[in-house]
């Protein structure tokens, strides 16, 4: 039998969660076979969003390697195989999907993010009758889940929906006036998406619940995507200056070229982000500009001693620079399958239904803490649950994380949720 | 491909490509039974929407002349028209078809109306402009219209597009074989859009097409009325490129702005430059060309993308007519170093034309 002490000694030597659980549950296992269980992955490996394919790659890489490590799944070893969505979309991502359960027979796919896919790939999943994780963070996966389960149960979110980042964001700038830490010149909002949906979904989010918070929207401007023109839209800004500027758009890029330009004429605004911030290029090309943008996300790596373990040996295997915010996402959810298909007895293959809905059902079940938090699938949706805007329980939601770039050339400091704060908010050194 | 008949019959022409036809009918009705992985047979698929589309491109611009780039965005507009209508309301995909592939012809023939007085360049310049708008419009698209559980949906779809609005029916009817049902309505989409425009440009108007690409002045002058012809050929090819985009939408049960994409805008015409511009074939072989080439450079990471641009690069250079044009050039060359070779005047004037 396995103690509690025992699981934590072998989660951090092994530098993963649920490391001692599956050397465990190998340990017992009589595996018929030693063949590997190829896993897949359809990631974008070229075109816009190829630096955060690469991320989810190395994720799940580091991942590979120590389950390989602990023996495998029941003794069988996990073999990696990535088809690059290149441009994304409904099309290519299907294809790409579909060509690895052809070529590979994997009974699971686990995929970072994928844009424009309208979720299509939960159909591929239900076709093949094979389990699929992904972290589009979109609202439209429950959406479909909840038009039939029976149908998409192998399909699994890893993280909580993009529409709680509406709720959740207006909560944090109204605890930050509540308590003091901020105070706001007035109740004014400016919300800046880009064109493309995970932008859109948590924009329309913010703007119908800016009321309920005390807020007003006094500026919505969609952007082209991608964009690094801000002119137009700082002009704008400029002219009817709001308490709180929201820039939805999330490439790092263009992100750090609004930082530039805002700072040439600031307003009295505290400026807040989407994703972007948390990637290595957004400090690499804002400088000291970015110093006191805050940014949240509902997945990425935390900063606590429990992923220390994960942090450094990602570093130390991809580099200094190397983005674990980003690869602990396909890190945690190759290591949850794992765990799931282990305790079902065994991963199946695809047209298994049998077999995979046990793993899907175990996945159901299990409540694990991973590097990013608690994964605990929501059954209306089969997404992680949002903490603390949709459960008040930490330790059966993923937090959103409110982050602070305070001194670009460190890590972001982790300002919210209280229970996982770092540290305290500070001023933007723009605001007056 | 220069006449259906001759007053003696049909022509070699002619002859040639029924076989061919014939041929290509055979092939893809044995496929489903040859090919097992859904992938290859789920790539096939997209290769037919490709050449669909890129056989229309052609209609415009290769036997018309009308250098128009807005090929994609009568594609989405189908695609777009046909989700809409089977989204707002309720109606089944099978009956949302032709209605959405009407409306592509009606914007075609919008677009074909402001492009009259244009030529060349311009009317390239003209449609892109067109084509990047309707996508801005879309995606900049943010007014809530209509709430779908906690989603707020555009009237456009936005940036997210239309999903969840119905499908061919495949699934439900042939279970885990639906591919090969749609890759059967997909692949009878191809054949019918082939015939229809093998029919039209052996027609008098295709000859009306070809005389307004050859020398419009010497055209006009002859009585063959510009404004008419050119309207209905936007027409035309309107209607099944609409078409497939309706079934496209249908197939994958979305659609969403990233259709409207230059990149997928550049390969359709790569496929048209690459199998031969202005021959009825040319798309058909373009696509096989590049999509295997595609196929085969998969493993090759980032050079991928470059190995595709040198093939393109390569054919513009040394096959200006394409993969067809040279085939018949090859063929008349081993003709004439072979006397005794049984090919007729007829078939060679079938290779020439080709």
């Amino acid at each position: 039998m396995m103690n509690r002490r025992a699981m934590l000694q072998g989660v951090l030597g092994a530098g993963a969660a649920g490391g001692t659980l599956l050397s465990d549950l190998n340990s017992q296992a009589r595996a018929a076979e030693d063949t590997p269980i190829p896993v897949g992955s359809a990631l974008p490996m070229s075109g816009l969003a190829a630096a955060d394919g690469i991320e989810f790659k190395n994720g799940l890489t580091l991942a590979a390697e120590e389950i390989n490590a602990a023996g495998g799944i029941l003794g069988r070893p996990i073999e990696l195989h990535i088809e690059d969505t290149k441009e994304m979309g409904a099309d290519l991502v299907t294809q790409a999907m579909q060509r690895l359960i052809d070529r590979h027979s994997t009974p699971v796919i686990i995929n970072g993010y994928n844009l424009g896919t309208n979720m299509a790939e939960m159909d591929v999943a239900a076709d093949n009758d094979v389990i699929m994780m992904h972290y589009n963070t979109l609202i439209s996966h429950n959406e479909k889940f909840k038009t039939d389960p029976d149908r998409y149960y192998g399909s699994f979110q890893g993280d909580p929906p993009e529409y709680w980042y509406g709720p959740g964001c207006l909560n944090f700038l109204k605890n930050l006036a509540d308590t003091g830490q901020w105070k706001a010149p007035n109740k004014k909002i400016a919300i800046i998406p880009s064109a493309n949906e995970y932008s859109i979904v948590i924009a329309n989010a913010i703007r119908d619940k800016a009321k309920e918070y005390g807020f007003e929207v006094s500026l919505f401007e969609t952007v082209p995507f991608p964009t690094n023109q801000w002119g137009p839209t700082l002009a704008k800004l400029r002219q009817d200056p709001p308490a709180a500027i929201l820039v939805t758009h999330f490439l790092p890029q263009d992100l750090a070229q609004f930082m530039v330009q805002f700072l040439q004429q600031p307003t009295n605004s505290l400026v807040y982000m989407q994703y972007g911030p948390s990637l290595p290029a957004f400090r690499e090309i804002g400088g000291a500009n970015i110093n006191g943008v805050l940014y949240s996300t509902v997945i990425g790596c935390l900063p606590d001693d429990y992923a220390k373990p994960f942090r450094e040996a990602y570093r130390a295997k991809f580099g200094p620079t190397a983005a674990y915010l980003t690869g602990s996402q396909t890190y945690d959810g190759l290591w949850m399958w794992a765990i799931a298909a282990a305790l079902a007895g065994g991963p199946g293959e695809p047209f298994n239904k049998e077999q995979v809905a046990k793993v899907a059902a175990a996945m159901r079940r299990n409540v694990y803490r991973g590097v990013n938090g608690t994964y605990r699938a929501d059954p209306a949706g089969q997404s992680a649950y949002c903490y603390p805007t949709q459960v008040a329980d930490p330790s059966l939601g993923m937090p959103h994380q409110f982050l602070q770039h305070q001194d670009y050339k460190t890590d972001a400091k982790l300002v919210a949720p209280a229970l996982y704060a770092t540290d305290s908010f500070v001023l933007p050194p723009w605001i007056k | 491909m220069t006449k259906l008949s001759t007053g003696k019959g049909i022509s070699g022409s002619a002859k040639l490509d029924a076989v061919i036809a014939l041929v290509l009918i055979a092939a893809a009705v044995t496929l489903p039974f040859m090919v097992e992985s859904r992938y290859i047979l789920g790539q096939i698929v997209l290769a037919l929407f490709y050449a669909t589309i890129a056989s229309q491109w052609n209609l415009l611009f290769g036997f018309s002349g009308i250098f128009s780039l807005a090929q994609m965005a009568i594609f989405a507009f189908g695609g777009y028209a046909t989700a809409m209508i089977c989204f707002y309301f309720g109606l089944n995909v099978w009956a949302a078809l032709v209605p959405g592939a009407i409306a592509a012809m009606v914007f075609s023939l919008v677009v074909g109306l402001a492009c009259l007085r244009l030529t060349g360049v311009y009317v390239a310049l003209l449609t892109l402009a067109i084509a990047q708008a309707m996508y801005l419009l879309i995606v900049t698209d943010t007014e809530c219209f209509v709430m779908v559980g906690s989603i707020c949906r555009q009237f456009t779809g936005g940036a997210v597009g239309f999903a969840r609005f119905g499908d061919l029916g495949m699934r439900t009817l042939l279970k885990g074989q639906w591919l090969v049902g749609n890759y059967a309505i997909i692949a009878t989409l191809f054949t019918v859009t082939m015939i229809f425009t093998y029919v039209v440009v052996k027609s008098p108007i295709g000859l009306a097409f070809r005389a307004l690409k050859d020398d419009p002045a010497y055209a006009i002058a002859r009585g063959v009325n510009r404004f008419q012809a050119q309207l209905l050929v936007f027409g035309i090819s309107a209607f099944f490129t609409g078409l497939a985009g309706g079934f496209y939408a249908a197939h994958f049960q979305a659609i969403g702005p990233g259709v409207l994409s230059m990149s997928q805008l550049m390969f359709i015409i790569a496929i048209t430059v690459v199998g031969g511009l202005g021959s009825f074939w040319g798309p058909l072989v373009g696509t096989i060309v590049l999509v295997l080439a595609d196929e085969l450079m998969r493993e090759a990471g980032e050079f991928r993308t470059l190995g595709l641009g040198i093939i393109i690069a390569l054919s513009i250079v040394l096959m200006p007519k394409g993969l067809v044009g040279r085939i018949g050039d090859l063929v008349r060359f081993l003709r004439r170093r072979s006397p005794r070779s049984a090919m007729g005047p007829q078939e060679n004037a079938a290779l020439t034309a080709k």
